[in-house]
């Protein structure tokens, strides 16, 4: 019924936009140097990656960085995941919407809350010399914990849906099966339901770490200039001291780490479960 | 029923305080009298909600995003759906590897992605800011477009489809009389999910800047950086507002709540 030529005419268009304004200019930015851009190419590009030691230590604090916050992702999103996959209709519905609720807002407006609590003059500032435990206001920003506590708070309710979501296909009766044989209810989740989710968990840890290394409005608010991270080095090297082809090394590093991430992630879960 | 373990329910509470906690904390700053970021406020006002509803580079960066959400979206539906329709019903192969192209564009950086247009589009063929921000929005938009359409048209009962052909009706008046009928709400799905990701998105028009391509968020992002007083409170309450209206509206069209999470969930599976 339908025509070769119907389905190639359908494809064609989203077929050349893709390439012509996601692949060609990816593609050329990475490895290749875009005509009329003073900037040598790969060579260049790994060559401003072995000099320069600012992009290394850039490097190792997103990776650091990132690590800690899927870890404390997955800490606090978990139990929420398993605890929407396990209540009744309603319940389920209103704590999936108030975990989901926070993705429809800007990272700026989700990021800007943490001004008012760390901030010099903020919450936790003024708790603090409340309380007597410092003696005058203290600076909270800027720091990496600020940067790793902002990003936390953004990628929980990915762990979360992405957790009810392989929680949801774990049946309840195996670890009522687990109870009846003896285990504790923390037993039976750690060694029944949290095994089973495990490669939906990994979905979920894998786009956090992805997302944590290529963030930037967060560790711009809250790391500043004296913490930068891969993605405020990037736009620094882009828009401020216009290092083209540092820039690029950069985009590149970013690239490959999160294209790494992926494709461990895509290999794991089939160890990991059982078949 | 089974008893939950207490620690679960407790680490819960926690986390969807630490979750939504900070945001209506702003709610509460943007309120105040005084004229510094603060909470709690000190003395309770809507001046600045007056002021950043006049506030000129707000409203000018508004005006810009709203615009390019609209454009980004119609043009990634444009094209996202074709391609749908192609993968799905036209059996356009190897599908595997096409629909994996198609996922690209949310897999690579945002910021990779807005520092090689720059390059390209902007340095090298000489398009203009906009054009190439207009540009970016749209290929980021056109993985949801073809995963949430694709989605409906593969669970639309093919038969309606045949029945029609059978009838005698031509492969246009199939696809507006029954076709895109039937897949209605995941159209309207995936035009939310667009208006509101190309809204939200900072990277793409931090780095194509030029006249006319400040945003709202980006000119937020400015503001903060230089500026320490509540406006930008303000503007985020509002925002808030906005973003709850969105989903209550929404959640009734087309269950968006699920649809969100699906494809936050999924963003990287073809």
């Amino acid at each position: 019924m339908w025509r070769r030529r119907t389905t190639g005419l359908l494809l064609a268009p989203g077929l050349a936009v893709l390439a012509l304004v996601f692949l060609y200019p990816v593609a050329v930015t990475l490895v290749a140097a875009p005509a009329g851009v003073d900037d040598g190419g790969l060579a260049d590009r790994l060559g401003a990656l072995a000099a320069d030691d600012h992009i290394w230590r850039a490097a190792a604090r997103t990776v650091r960085v990132a690590a800690l916050v899927t870890g404390l992702c997955l800490l606090l999103g978990l139990p929420v995941g398993f605890l929407i996959s396990r209540g009744p209709p309603r319940r389920r519905a209103v704590l999936l919407a108030l975990a989901v609720f926070p993705l429809l807002l800007s990272t700026v407006v989700r990021t800007y809350s943490w001004l008012v609590i760390l901030g010099r003059t903020g919450l936790l500032s003024r708790a603090l010399t409340g309380l007597g435990l410092a003696e005058r206001p203290t600076q909270l920003l800027y720091t990496e914990t600020a940067v790793v506590v902002g990003l936390t708070q953004l990628f929980t309710p990915l762990v979360i849906i992405t957790a009810y979501g392989a929680f949801a296909h774990v049946h309840p009766d195996l670890e009522a099966a687990a109870r009846g044989l003896g285990a504790s209810a923390g037993s039976a989740f750690r060694r029944v339901a949290l095994p089973l989710a495990l490669p939906g968990v990994l979905v979920g840890a894998t786009l956090v770490f992805a997302g944590a290394v290529t963030a930037f409005t967060t560790p711009l608010l809250l790391g500043g200039t004296r913490t930068p991270t891969l993605a405020t080095l990037l736009y620094d090297y882009a828009n401020v001291t216009v290092d083209w082809s540092s820039a690029a090394a950069v985009a590149l590093l970013m690239t490959v780490i999160v294209l790494a991430a992926g494709a461990l992630a895509a290999r794991a879960p089939a160890k990991a479960a059982p078949s | 029923m089974t008893r939950r373990h207490p620690v679960v329910g407790a680490v819960a509470a926690v986390a969807l305080t630490f979750l939504l906690g900070p945001i209506l904390l702003v709610v509460g700053v943007a309120f105040t009298a005084g004229d510094t970021i603060e909470f709690p406020p000190r003395g309770l006002s809507l001046r600045w909600f007056a002021q950043a509803l006049s506030y000129g580079p707000f409203l000018e960066a508004l005006r810009t995003s709203l615009l390019v959400a609209v454009a980004g979206t119609v043009l990634a539906l444009a094209l996202g759906l074709p391609v749908a329709l192609s993968l799905n019903r036209g059996g356009a192969r190897p599908r595997g590897a096409i629909g994996t192209l198609f996922t690209l564009p949310v897999v690579v950086p945002e910021l990779v992605l807005g520092y090689a247009l720059f390059q390209t589009l902007m340095v090298t063929f000489r398009v203009s800011a906009f054009g190439a921000l207009l540009a970016g929005h749209t290929v980021l938009l056109l993985p949801y477009a073809v995963r949430v359409t694709g989605a409906s048209l593969a669970q639309a009962d093919r038969s309606l489809e045949e029945a029609a052909r059978g009838l005698g009706a031509g492969g246009w008046a199939t696809f507006t009389r029954v076709t895109l009928p039937v897949i209605g709400p995941g159209v309207a799905a995936a035009s939310v999910l667009s208006l509101v990701t190309s809204f939200n998105n900072v990277p793409l028009s931090l780095l194509l800047n030029g006249p006319g391509t400040t945003t709202l968020p980006v000119a937020m992002l400015h503001h903060v950086e230089f500026a320490f007083d509540p406006l930008v409170a303000a503007v985020c309450t509002l925002l808030l507002v906005l973003a709850v209206v969105v989903m209550l509206v929404t959640e009734r069209l087309a269950g968006f709540t699920d649809v969100l999470a699906r494809q936050e969930a999924d963003r990287w599976r073809p």
